[in-house]
């Protein structure tokens, strides 16, 4: 059962991210893998256990004491790799690794634990590898997040939770905007852009060096 | 960035993620497509120069292009975006430079890859009549333009896989042709093309334009400097060697070919016959040869465009995200996260292109392919002399640790070859058109290039003053919407305190 409480920022990102379904597509692997970090630290940073501070020109990663150790596995691996390294590392370098850190599979395997994903092995016809796949325990679970988001925008009655705001953010520089905004009524990006221009600052930081790097791998072409 | 230290777990796995020379080096020569350039390019140097100094015409712009590359790259470890040239110009000479820098950029990249669709109609067109198969030069031009388009809407990642197969085989042909050019030489070997006196007069500004042209592509390592293992090194060694690689190539085979018609004879040569090259290998080693010649030199064509789209789309996006030039040119395709937007604007740029000339009935060599190519070169070399120009001034106020050769001596000497060429370029612009001294289309394509850096240069003005935000994100590409956001809030980048 799951050892986190849930829904969680995380998880909703990567139904966002690296679910496909008829709405939506998932995003490029390695773009699945930057949101995925970006989600994780903002998590943290939200619960306490990290903080993001300018030092020099530069947005640090920091551990924190005040939120306490996280009571998740995924949360504690990263909490405890901040912690053990000699010198702070900055968010564009945090992001690159936690995207060739295969986020990803550790997300979707903790997501096993909380029931929310279903964990698949497919033995490939020509070649006889065994490919794992992570499919969706209930496919309108999976698409919960994204409507979540698509209500707020379509009814613009109340303000968003901060940290719906930033998942919001972070669907828009992953690049799915088209499917955050298609259909939505007149006012809706005004509505969304008053939200995410009063993000926190260090929400602010990791969403505009996530953003940063999803423009880096189209230019370079770094999948 | 710090050294990585030992005890770090994060910097150990960062590094062994980063690119080597090698990876650099691949990047930037499936940029170049040498079959092209040779056949497309230097028999018809020898022809429109009515000179044998082709050679020497490349040993001086390969030795301007070392030059520039000092400077070039040790500015690249200093600065964001530095795949972009006019990211180089806005941060040493201003945003305003810059942005007029980049409208110039845009234009001569796109130009040059359009060009391209000209002698690929021809060449295909050449190619598939001898095997009874006769259309008019625009239909594979737009074919080959839907599969650049569809190619460059995906993955880039894929491309330089394509373009890597293709360029290993190219450049094993040129060589077995030079081999064999030097093994029947005509008159002996001749060193004849490597005296200074075989490129003067007026022959030497279009040779020297021609030649830079077939160099574009060495500056993309700089694309790559963030992901590079040593960001000091690797880069400027990539880049160098690229430019090296390729003098070697063209130096090589432009001798050989004229060893194997003869110092007398070459220039009247590459006159009656365009396809000089296959020609010779085609009495030496056969028509199987000559035909497998022929072939590689339309996929090599076809690589040209699909390398030059995959450029131009990158300024194009680039710029989009700066939000200097529309802001849709940003958008990424969801599944790849490829420049989709950028890439779509630019096929349609060529289809327009291809699809007018053919109503106009305008010849695809002639009008399209040495028109626009070459006007597209002078807009480059500009291009590179302003860079030249923005290293050291960017250095002057700053040494920021590099050695005097790499901030101060080699981009002077940069400055006054490239200025050179340039010079040489505009004031010889006929020859390379092949029209008469003092009519209006030599003088036509620099007023172009005036105006368009002009109405940049305006355009960048009308940002400063009604979008101030955008103007500082001016030269940053990628990271502009994280130096726009720090404008917005009014606090300098990282000077914004604890958070």
């Amino acid at each position: 059962m799951p050892d986190a409480p849930t829904p969680r920022l995380v998880y909703d990102a990567f139904l966002i991210t690296a679910y496909h379904d008829f709405y939506k597509p998932a995003v490029a692997p390695r773009v699945i893998g930057l949101g995925l970090g970006a989600a994780l630290l903002a998590e943290l940073v939200f619960s306490g256990q990290l903080a993001v501070r300018s030092h020099a020109g530069r947005d640090l990663v920091i551990a924190e004491s005040r939120g306490g150790p996280p009571r998740d596995s995924l949360g504690l691996w990263l909490t405890e790799l901040v912690q053990s390294e000699p010198e702070h590392l900055a968010v564009p370098e945090w992001l690159e690794y936690l995207a060739i850190a295969d986020t990803q599979t550790k997300t979707a395997d903790h997501m096993v634990v909380a029931g929310l994903m279903v964990r698949g092995e497919q033995r490939s016809r020509w070649l006889g590898k065994v490919q794992v796949t992570y499919d969706a325990a209930d496919a309108l679970i999976a698409q919960a997040p994204l409507a979540r988001l698509r209500r707020y925008l379509s009814s613009m009655d109340r303000r968003m939770p901060l940290l719906d705001a930033f998942l919001l953010a972070l669907t828009e520089s992953v690049g799915l905007s088209k499917s955050l905004y298609s259909q939505m009524p007149a006012g809706a990006r005004e509505y969304a852009e008053g939200h995410l221009r009063v993000l926190p600052a260090p929400l602010q930081a990791i969403r505009g060096h996530l953003t940063a790097a999803v423009a880096d791998t189209a230019i370079t072409g770094n999948l | 960035m710090s050294a990585p230290s030992p005890a770090s777990a994060v910097q150990s796995a960062l590094a062994r993620d980063k690119l080597g020379t090698l990876s650099l080096l691949h990047f930037s020569l499936t940029a170049a497509t040498p079959l092209t350039v040779i056949a497309g390019g230097v028999v018809v140097m020898f022809a429109v120069a009515g000179q044998i100094g082709i050679p020497i015409g490349y040993v001086i712009i390969a030795a301007s292009l070392l030059l520039f590359s000092v400077g070039y790259t040790a500015m690249a470890r200093h600065i964001a975006n530095a795949g972009a040239m006019y990211a180089f110009v806005a941060r040493g000479l201003g945003r305003v430079p810059g942005v007029a820098a980049a409208w110039v950029a845009a234009t001569s990249y796109c130009a040059l890859q359009v060009s391209l669709y000209g002698y690929l109609g021809y060449v295909a067109q050449s190619l598939f009549a001898s095997i009874g198969l006769d259309l008019p030069w625009w239909a594979f031009a737009l074919v080959a333009w839907l599969l650049v388009g569809l190619l460059g809407t995906r993955a880039v990642d894929i491309n330089a896989k394509v373009l890597a197969v293709l360029l290993t085989v190219e450049v094993a042909v040129v060589l077995v042709f030079s081999a064999s050019n030097f093994a029947n030489a005509a008159d002996g070997v001749s060193f004849g093309a490597f005296s200074p006196t075989a490129l003067s007069g007026e022959a030497a500004g279009a040779v020297l334009a021609l030649a830079v042209i077939g160099f574009i592509g060495f500056e993309s390592p700089t694309v790559y400097g963030e992901e590079a293992r040593d960001r000091k090194r690797t880069v400027a060694r990539a880049t160098i060697a690229t430019v090296l690689i390729l003098a070697f190539i063209y130096i090589v085979s432009s001798w050989s070919i004229i060893t194997a018609a003869g110092d007398d004879n070459v220039v009247a040569a590459a006159t009656a016959d365009f396809d000089l090259m296959f020609s010779l290998a085609g009495d030496q080693l056969g028509s199987t040869w000559e035909t497998i010649g022929r072939i590689l030199l339309l996929t090599s064509v076809t690589a040209a465009a699909l390398s030059f789209h995959n450029t131009t789309a990158r300024y194009l996006f680039a710029l989009g995200r700066e939000q200097v030039v529309f802001s849709w040119l940003g958008r990424t395709s969801v599944r790849t996260c490829a420049p989709v937007a950028a890439s779509v604007t630019q096929t349609v740029a060529g289809g327009l292109v291809i699809v007018l000339w053919a109503v106009l009935g305008l010849d695809p060599v002639v009008h399209l392919f040495y028109y626009l190519g070459t006007a597209s070169g002078i807009g480059l070399i500009a291009l590179i002399l302003t860079c030249a120009i923005a290293v050291l001034v960017y250095f002057a106020r700053d040494r920021r640790e590099e050695s005097l050769w790499a901030s101060r001596i080699a981009p002077v000497l940069a400055i006054l070859a490239m200025g050179g060429v340039l010079y040489l370029s505009v004031i010889h612009f006929h020859t390379l058109l092949g029209v008469e001294k003092g009519s209006l289309l030599p003088k036509l394509v620099p007023i172009v290039f005036a105006v368009l850096a002009l109405l940049g240069a305006l355009w960048a003005l009308f940002l400063k003053r009604a979008r101030p935000d955008v103007y500082a994100g001016i030269g940053h590409g990628a990271k502009a919407p994280l130096v726009q956001a720090a404008e917005r809030a009014a606090v300098p980048v990282g000077a914004a305190g604890d958070r």
